[in-house]
């Protein structure tokens, strides 16, 4: 580890070299992923039917439907949601200075589930006799952006950053507190579905949906991307980076707007997909060996595609044709690796 | 008036800080010029972190204006501001995965770009900063395996790479080993005189504070007891005030804290001079025991180690005679003493130390019991003395402590249940 002997900045070039093969590894992994994805499925079909159907895609071959209605989509947005939970939860785990801190921390999920448990247990649907996949999307969306505008209110006032991350847990239990009391009126049948989109799924994305998340979630990163710098200084606490002439409270506001917008976008689709945003970027700071964001953010981003593309994976084909819940896959991937990484303290925050 | 403000990098006048419901220290009227080394002073609690808040504007004050180069501070913009002052803090931070290097460059926020890239004038801030608090080696080490005292460097090579006018630290030494704390302050003595910062630090050490210090700052009671060159300000009775000392003493002259003792154990006179007695005091007061001295010269250390220590000593000044009154008052004091050691002054012709060696006589005549430790022997003082009042010769302190603690005290003791005489009081 010591290369003391050279000039300070003589060693440079070996942690760029580190951090280049980091980022090409992570990005051929998640093209390869990318291909199985659309190449496996429950429904098997050859190698070169998907490459007719691929290059063809207004051809009414059979398969179209799959591959372009079904798989690409899915995959697609596995790699949206990896990257975005990822990137979010980074940036809480920095805002915080906190190791345990994910997307979902502030409540943005519980939000979403109360919501979606109304439209799902209750008879406000009454008259729907099928809930429509884009109804449960509308309730997670105004769930999950409720919860961040009352969390951002409340950023203005409090001046910790402790106590933000108490009250966002407070809003997580009130919020279950609601879910409990409609599952426990609900009816059998309802509750079943929702507990499966509790445990989040990349199903119901369609083209207008990556649509969507590809523009607002892109520019919301790009933003992120340039915030690196007082992220960056954030790492040695609120009062330092306010001495380097960082505005505290403007930039708090940033931070808990984008972390919350990226998380939100997710689990109005997919539901609140567990452990990404946790674990994700532990396992960047592992493999990129730093704590600048300026790596890290991109880093976090591909490694939360790879990660989410691998689990969405084994999601759908470990049981073939039954389909595991995502936050099962997740929660089994994720929760070794982020009490390996603890444990060995190797990464720390 | 306005010329002279303008000068100073950092002038406040009639504020007083501290939170919406309480106000911590008020009236505070101070100035701080280019290049100066200024201490804050102050029992815990009294302010000292809440007014270096407020001057780096984590605090806003609650009344009154700070002048940072003689601009308003709160019309100065956080950037502009980060340029001019620098902050090192008691908050342990630990940020993972940086090296030294990297985590110096942070200090470079106000300079870089949007994205924080550094530039080659950057890189050579950062290794200027790092050679200035003696840390080029540390560099590549991982800053989170640096030992409190490497940390407390890098801490300030951060706040440096900031290019600041103006330093301002909280406790720089607080945890950290002697080696480290003498060599923070010398650093940041240097920073002083080499590149003209100013330090504002608050401090716990007394001594070394009085050392370094250009200017100090006695923070009790609300306000800013005293306020000037350490010279000045610091003297015994002032810093016994600021910090409520009982049983201990600051010298300004000897430049440190001297403890004094219960005297419960008795009273011992000891014949001194020329720093003989120095360390023969501080051993006895540490053991309890009380101390009558004499006959110092005014000039001597003796002198004010004794007096700092609370002996009750007998002095004059050098080039006179020891007069009769004098030696007859000492001989009053040595009397009331149950034992009386001879550090071995100098056995010459100078006045004190005649007086001295009457004394010393004096008291070999009343039989006290007297331990020596004269090397040459004590003969030479008194040739016709009886073998059995003989002064014990002790090499060195060590003998010399054991001889009081076992076997002359409680042969003395001895002594005095057989014959009493007009010692035991």
């Amino acid at each position: 580890m010591r290369i003391a002997a050279k000039p300070i900045a003589g060693r440079r070039p070996l942690w760029e070299h580190r951090r280049i093969f980091g980022f090409v590894l992570l990005g051929i992994l998640t093209v390869l992923l990318m291909v199985f994805n659309i190449a496996v499925g429950s429904i098997p079909i050859s190698p070169e039917e998907i490459w007719s159907t691929l290059t063809q895609p207004q051809s009414t071959s059979l398969y179209n439907d799959i591959i372009w209605k079904i798989r690409i989509p899915r995959t697609i947005s596995a790699i949206l949601g990896g990257a975005y939970l990822a990137v979010s939860g980074l940036l809480l785990q920095v805002y915080f200075r906190n190791p345990i801190v994910g997307p979902f921390i502030l409540g943005i999920s519980s939000g979403a589930t109360v919501m979606v448990s109304f439209v799902m247990l209750t008879t406000l649907t009454v008259g729907m006799t099928v809930i429509s996949p884009f109804v449960t999307t509308l309730a997670a969306f105004i769930g999950a952006y409720a919860v961040m505008m009352v969390v951002v209110a409340i950023a203005y006032r409090v001046k910790s950053g402790i106590t933000l991350l108490i009250v966002g847990l407070m809003m997580g239990y009130l919020c279950h507190a609601i879910t409990s009391i409609l599952t426990a009126l609900a009816e059998k049948e309802k509750i079943k579905g929702f507990v499966l989109w509790q445990l989040g799924s990349f199903s119901g994305f369609g083209w207008n949906e990556i649509f969507v998340l590809c523009i607002l979630g892109g520019m919301v990163l790009a933003l992120i991307y340039f915030l690196s710098k007082p992220l960056n200084a954030f790492l040695l606490g609120e009062t330092y980076a306010s001495s380097m002439g960082v505005n505290i409270r403007r930039f708090r506001i940033l931070i808990l707007l984008c972390a919350c917008a990226l998380a939100g976008m997710i689990t109005s689709v997919a539901g609140p997909v567990a452990f990404i945003g946790l674990a994700v970027p532990h396992m960047a700071r592992l493999v990129f060996q730093t704590s600048d964001n300026r790596i890290l953010i991109p880093g976090a981003c591909l490694m939360g595609a790879a990660v989410t593309s691998l689990c969405d994976f084994i999601a759908r084909m470990l049981l073939s044709p039954v389909e595991l819940p995502l936050s099962a896959v997740t929660a089994f991937f994720g929760a070794p690796v982020v009490i390996g990484l603890l444990v060995k303290r190797r990464v720390e925050l | 008036m306005n010329t002279s403000e303008t000068n100073h990098v950092l002038s406040c006048t009639d504020l007083a800080v501290g939170y919406k419901d309480k106000t911590v220290l008020s009236d505070l009227r101070l100035e701080f010029a280019p290049g100066q080394f200024v201490s804050l002073l102050g029992p815990n609690g009294a302010g000292k972190t809440t007014l270096l808040r407020t001057f780096s504007r984590q605090l806003p004050p609650v009344s009154g204006v700070i002048s940072l180069m003689g601009r308003p501070i709160g019309q100065i913009k956080a950037m502009d501001l980060a340029r001019y002052m620098a902050v090192v803090l008691t908050e342990k931070i630990s940020p993972p995965l940086f090296s030294v290097f990297e985590f110096v460059a942070l200090g470079r926020y106000p300079h870089t770009d949007f994205l924080g890239r550094m530039g080659q004038a950057d890189r050579r801030a950062v290794e200027k900063a790092l050679a200035a608090v003696n840390a080029g080696n540390l560099a590549h080490r991982s800053f989170s395996d640096l030992s409190d005292g490497e940390r407390q460097k890098a801490l300030v090579a951060r706040a440096l790479a900031q290019e600041p006018r103006l330093l301002l630290l909280d406790e720089p030494t607080l945890h950290l080993d002697l080696k480290h704390r003498m060599e923070v302050m010398s650093i940041l003595r240097n920073l002083c005189h080499s590149r003209g910062i100013t330090v504002v630090a608050s401090l716990h050490d007394v001594d070394v504070a009085a050392k370094v210090s250009d200017r100090v700052a006695l923070i009790k009671d609300g306000g800013v007891s005293a306020w000037g060159m350490p010279e000045t300000v610091l003297s015994g009775p002032v810093v016994a005030d600021l910090y409520d000392f009982n049983d201990a003493r600051f010298s300004s002259r000897l430049g440190g804290i001297e403890f004094r003792g219960t005297g419960s154990k008795g009273r011992i006179f000891v014949l001194a001079g020329a720093g003989t007695g120095a360390l023969v005091y501080r051993m006895l007061i540490k053991r309890g025991f009380a101390v009558s001295t004499g006959i110092l010269c005014s000039n001597d250390v003796d002198y004010y180690v004794a007096r700092c220590l609370g002996a009750d000593c007998m002095t004059q000044t050098s080039m006179t005679w020891v007069s009769s009154e004098t030696l007859a008052e000492a001989g009053k004091k040595l009397d009331a003493c149950e034992l009386v050691i001879d550090c071995g002054f100098d056995n010459g012709h100078g006045p004190i130390s005649q007086g001295n060696r009457k004394l010393l006589q004096m008291a070999l005549k009343k039989g006290k019991r007297v331990m020596s430790l004269r090397g040459n022997g004590i003969e030479k003082i008194d040739p016709d003395l009886s073998a059995t009042d003989r002064p014990i010769i002790c090499r060195d302190a060590a003998e010399l402590l054991e001889a009081i603690d076992h076997r002359a005290w409680a042969n003395h003791e001895q002594k005095q249940t057989s014959n009493p005489s007009p010692t035991a009081a």
